[in-house]
């Protein structure tokens, strides 16, 4: 498949178009007519057949600026993602607690939802646009979502501590919090997808894909809220005894997992100066990721009348899930070996190694079903997947997107007219390296202490992980405050100091 | 008086589609003298370039719901409602500045090019080729009145990226 891309900014002059002409001459072979101003004309041609080829193409808006609220989603993740070091340094939840103990899912979902979606979600309102070189569909709905979807995770997070019995038993809390949730994620989803549908071009689609299993996910969740507190019915009480996994495939893998995928491609090739993926190859990783979660969803819900079924089904989801790591680490290994740039940048070294722990976690899962072990340390694989594999990823690229967004709100505007200083010059690398050593590293060991039932030895991981972190999110607010670059250059005339949670766009 | 065709692409457009092959074959059925009235679901400033080189002044004037009318008249009929907002005809020169962006860190190509078109004189062009998109760079033109037009290459591995400095 061929990709013709021409775009003309500026209503170009009768001769600016034979100039044009000229150069379409290598651009593209036929005889459209050259489009200008603020359109992008894209003829995608696809080779059928044994036919002639088949034409379609769009016309949107070219460019993207920086998201408004991705930092005040940033900042409110790092929140959360405090508050669930906190619950596991104070030994609340797994291991001290069961896995299925209210306790625990306080835990899950301020990881999941407080933690990793806001993230997520922060970082898709900047990126989505330039994966797909178009505005976002409406940035006014991002910061109502924020405030939905926090609300909605306090009023979640209520309702488990009344199930626990440390709050009265307000357990409408629990749907109203769901309702809240899907407000806020439907706002989110509608918005992104919008903004994706009308060009799903490579990592792009792992984007749709991720937010047709959030709202899976969503689906899921708000059955088991309506179901827990009673108002459900009979069908609800089905779904919660045997849809939990279910819930947790569609959350962890469709959505944190392949979005991840797919926003990593296109990160570490443009920070390694690496050709983009084939589509071809990123698509077999992404159908096959794709695959695996309709199977676990689809498959799971039928069989959860009869419970007996759902093994088989997830165990072909977890065949699936195994060759996608695979395919995906097929990839990243290209990406990496086709890079231009040798000196990798902190952020690449570390997302390394929350690959590594990737790798880690589908060994581990693969280990313990071919011993038997997976039921009894299920705890220890999420907790792998989720601190080492998604969070490791998400505080790398964090590191380096708030460095980037900061550099180019402070100094686009001035930028070419008086010295300014590089993105590099924006962070301390060698200061912060450290603190992403000491994070994995205790991530590491908390994987080893639950494998091994050591729930005191898990606190101190946990106590080492909250020092990385405290670390590495110190190097990110210093780099948003331009802490680290060299007065002279910090604030030429003509430009702004950034806004801590916003961004001025 | 001018005779029009009317051409409503704005279905074509809301489908997704691609008018393009439509406006040009309704461009080949008209007769000497005859002018193109369309519609469109945006301002087609594309477009009005296109059909100047064709010989076409254009007028154009919005429709509710953020869409357009366009009179395209030809240049050679007396326009009775002279366009207030036709560009203006200049030449795009051969680029003063030459870059080669393609091996450079991510944001020195953008960093170059806006230093590069800083020092342009006014009309004056440049032209850069980049491995990528340069999508944080066009808002910052547009900011400062640049035009550009840049596109890739069959192959998908270079964008070729033409500057002009405002006049």
């Amino acid at each position: 498949m061929t990709d013709l891309i021409l775009q003309i900014r500026g209503a170009p002059s009768l001769s600016g178009i034979k100039h044009l002409g000229e150069r379409r001459g290598n651009l593209c072979r036929d005889k459209e007519p050259a489009i200008a101003t603020a359109y992008d004309y894209r003829r995608r041609t696809k080779a059928v057949h044994g036919d002639d080829a088949e034409k379609s193409s769009e016309i949107m808006m070219i460019g993207a600026s920086i998201s408004r609220w991705t930092m005040s989603y940033f900042a409110m993740a790092v929140a959360w993602l405090f508050v669930v070091l906190a619950l596991m340094v104070g030994g609340v939840g797994f291991p001290a607690a069961d896995l299925a103990s209210p306790d625990t899912l306080v835990l899950v979902h301020v990881v999941c939802i407080g933690w990793l979606s806001l993230a997520m979600c922060g970082a898709l309102f900047q990126f989505v646009p330039v994966l797909v070189a178009k505005p976002l569909f409406s940035e006014n709905w991002a910061l109502p979502a924020l405030g939905l979807l926090s609300a909605g995770l306090a009023s979640l997070l209520a309702g488990f501590l009344a199930l626990e019995g440390r709050l009265p038993a307000w357990l409408w809390l629990l749907p109203f919090g769901a309702i809240l949730l899907i407000a806020g994620f439907g706002l989110i989803i509608v918005d992104l997808g919008l903004t994706v549908w009308l060009r799903p071009v490579g990592p792009a689609r792992f984007v749709l894909v991720g937010l047709a299993s959030l709202c899976a996910t969503v689906a899921f969740g708000a059955v088991f809220a309506f179901a827990l507190a009673g108002w459900a019915g009979s069908t609800g009480q089905l779904m919660l005894a045997g849809g939990v996994p279910l819930h947790a495939i569609a959350g962890l893998g469709g959505w944190l997992t392949l979005t991840a995928m797919g926003v990593s491609y296109r990160l570490l090739s443009m920070f390694m100066l690496s050709p983009d993926i084939d589509d071809r190859k990123s698509g077999a990783t992404l159908a096959t990721g794709a695959l695996a979660i309709a199977v676990a969803v689809v498959g799971g819900v039928l069989p959860i009348g009869f419970l007996a079924a759902l093994g088989v089904v997830l165990s072909i989801a977890a065949v699936l899930g195994l060759a996608t790591v695979a395919l995906y680490g097929r990839d990243v290994l290209a990406i990496f070996r086709a890079r231009k740039r040798r000196q990798l940048e902190l952020n690449t070294r570390m997302a390394t190694l929350s690959f590594a722990s990737l790798a880690g976690t589908a060994l581990l899962g693969a280990a313990l079903v071919v011993t038997g072990g997976f039921a009894g340390h299920v705890g220890a694989f999420v907790f792998l997947a989720v601190f080492g594999w998604l969070s490791g990823l998400v505080l790398a690229k964090l590191y380096k997107i708030v460095a980037f967004l900061t550099w180019l709100e402070t100094y686009g505007p001035v930028m070419g007219r008086t010295p300014t200083p590089r993105v590099h010059d924006l962070v301390a690398e060698r200061r912060a390296s450290k603190w992403f050593v000491i994070y994995y590293a205790a991530v590491w060991s908390g994987t080893l202490m639950l494998l091994i039932g050591q729930p005191s030895g898990f606190r101190l991981a946990a106590m080492a992980m909250t020092a990385g972190v405290i670390g590495i999110i110190r190097e990110v607010i210093r780099t948003r405050q331009l802490a680290d670059v060299a007065s002279p250059l910090r604030l030429p005339a003509g430009a702004c100091a950034p806004h801590l949670l916003f961004a001025r766009n | 008086m001018t005779e029009y065709i009317d051409v409503d692409v704005r279905p074509i457009l809301r489908a997704g589609g691609e008018p393009f092959s439509v406006i040009m074959s309704a461009l080949e059925r008209l007769e000497p003298g005859q002018g193109l009235r369309l519609f469109a679901t945006f301002k087609p400033v594309p477009l009005f370039a296109v059909m100047a080189d064709r010989g076409f002044m254009h007028s154009e004037c919005a429709l509710d719901g953020g869409e357009w009318e366009v009179l395209f008249t030809p240049a050679a009929a007396k326009q009775t409602d002279a366009p207030a907002g036709a560009p203006s005809f200049g030449n795009w020169p051969e680029p003063a500045v030459t870059l080669d962006n393609r091996d450079l860190d991510p944001p020195e190509p953008m960093v170059r090019i806006l230093a590069a078109a800083e020092m342009l004189a006014p009309g004056e062009t440049l032209s850069a080729l980049l491995r990528r998109e340069p999508v944080f760079l066009f808002p910052q033109l547009e900011k400062r009145g640049y035009r550009w037009v840049g596109g890739f290459t069959p192959d998908g591995a270079t964008y070729e990226l033409t500057v002009r400095a405002p006049l």
